[in-house]
């Protein structure tokens, strides 16, 4: 097995975006399944806790299974499934674009969480070494800082909300969407409070003052890396070869 | 009579060593009780555990008999007021007067009683001038009475704050304890979390002490 810390964070980046861009497009589900079970493997080949992962993001299933849902009713071509008179509520390819759709999710997922087996400050040197500028590299990074502070902002205004003692089980679905509205305002004007307070704090510790910028941590790709990258790209290319032809 | 209980309960953040341990105590209504001790010292932890927003990994708590494990966050809302250590947190409607009328305006139940209500927490607490403002342009201060102003519209029967004289000037907080003293006299029992050792001999009949996670010392 591949051990997690000998990979340069590269290496995965390139993994990554192979498995990711396929899954983006291509358009069959057999070939959704297959880059779908790869994905897996690699994942749990590198070592990352993809259950666990899966396990946080069980309380978004809801919002997939609607997502799953008005797609599946919007797309109005290919042959009736349900039909309310004469008002077609369900298709053959609108249940096979719903598929699609959640293949596709799983797989970006999936292999999101091979990144999640490097430090955030591993994958902002890759992308550095890769010469992406800093300020955006850093951007990326400070976002995947951020997530899941964010996550538990939301959880705690959710408990505060419920401590005024709402019983969320006992709500009409309509007070919950509104509930839903004041969750998210004053997490997203933390978000904003919080990133304007970040960025004074980072130009007074001098961020930007040079143009050059040296680092104490250095990336080496070793045989391994190369292997393994070009490998990727490999697969991915064959792959996107043989759905094309 | 016993208000909350707390048995042999101990509590470890996820992968994290135990921060609570072995604690049991009884917290009587009658008592405006203080929990003091140093930062990291397990405080706003043990207090979440006796209002049940965090459950124990071992023992139980109970209010008024129930166990926190069977209740929902709800339940323990209508009967304890929790005001957190970061207002910021608890506060989330845009507008000031908005956060006071927010459980009545959920349940579509307005009523002039409620504005009432509103009208004398938001004067008592001299938000009254900033009653349309946004809550996030507030200053800590002004959020933090915000905060309590809005735990106090619930009529809780008791009340658990933690950090509340944090970002208060020396006025604010005689107020405060003016008010608390007035809640005491209502009959409203207290847990109070505090660094402020003034505010805390003023108000306290009892005072626990912790330290990693144990209590270290008990007085009346």
């Amino acid at each position: 097995m591949i051990q997690d810390k000998s990979l340069d964070p590269r290496t995965k980046l390139i993994i990554v975006i192979s498995i990711s861009s396929l899954s983006v497009f291509i358009q069959d589900l057999r070939y959704l399944i297959i880059i779908l079970a790869i994905a897996i493997l690699v994942s749990k080949i590198l070592g990352s806790e993809i259950f666990t992962v899966l396990k946080k993001l069980r309380r978004m299933l809801g919002v997939f299974i609607a997502m799953i849902i008005v797609q599946s009713l919007f797309i109005k071509g290919g042959n009736p499934l349900i039909m309310i008179g004469k008002f077609t509520l369900l298709t053959d390819i609108g249940i096979f674009r719903a598929s699609e759709f959640l293949l596709r999710i799983s797989i970006i997922l999936v292999s999101a969480t091979i990144l999640m087996t490097s430090t955030s400050r591993e994958i902002l040197q890759g992308l550095v070494e890769w010469k992406i500028p800093y300020e955006i590299a850093f951007m990326v990074s400070v976002a995947i800082r951020f997530l899941p502070l964010l996550g538990e902002e939301l959880q705690d205004t959710l408990t505060a909300i419920q401590l005024r003692g709402i019983d969320m089980d006992k709500l009409s679905i309509k007070e919950k969407i509104k509930l839903y509205s004041h969750i998210f305002t004053p997490v997203v004007a933390g978000a904003i409070v919080k990133s304007q307070r970040l960025s004074i704090a980072m130009e007074c510790r001098g961020f930007r003052a040079y143009n050059k910028r040296t680092s104490y941590i250095k990336l080496k790709m070793n045989t391994k890396d190369y292997l393994i990258s070009t490998a990727s790209i490999i697969t991915s290319i064959f792959i996107a070869y043989i759905y094309l032809t | 009579m016993t208000y909350i209980e707390a048995k042999n309960i101990d509590f470890a953040y996820p992968k994290r060593k135990k921060v609570i341990n072995d604690i049991s105590l009884k917290i009587y209504k009658k008592d405006i009780t203080t929990i003091i001790g140093h930062n990291g010292g397990g405080k706003t932890t043990l207090g979440k555990l006796l209002a049940g927003i965090l459950k124990p990994i071992d023992g139980d708590v109970f209010i008024c008999g129930n166990n926190t494990k069977d209740m929902s966050l709800g339940q323990v809302g209508k009967k304890i007021g929790y005001l957190f250590q970061n207002p910021s947190r608890q506060i989330f409607t845009t507008n000031v007067c908005e956060e006071l009328l927010f459980l009545s305006k959920l349940g579509g139940k307005e009523s002039t009683e409620g504005y009432g209500e509103m009208e004398r927490l938001l004067n008592f607490f001299e938000l009254w001038e900033k009653k349309d403002e946004f809550t996030f342009n507030l200053s800590y201060g002004e959020k933090q009475r915000l905060a309590l102003a809005a735990i106090l519209m619930n009529k809780p029967e008791f009340l658990i704050l933690d950090e509340p004289t944090t970002g208060l000037d020396k006025l604010r907080k005689t107020r405060l304890s003016r008010y608390l003293t007035r809640l005491e006299e209502e009959g409203v029992g207290m847990i109070i979390i505090s660094h402020d050792l003034d505010f805390v001999k003023a108000h306290a009949s009892r005072r626990i002490e912790i330290a990693r996670g144990e209590i270290i010392n008990d007085t009346r």
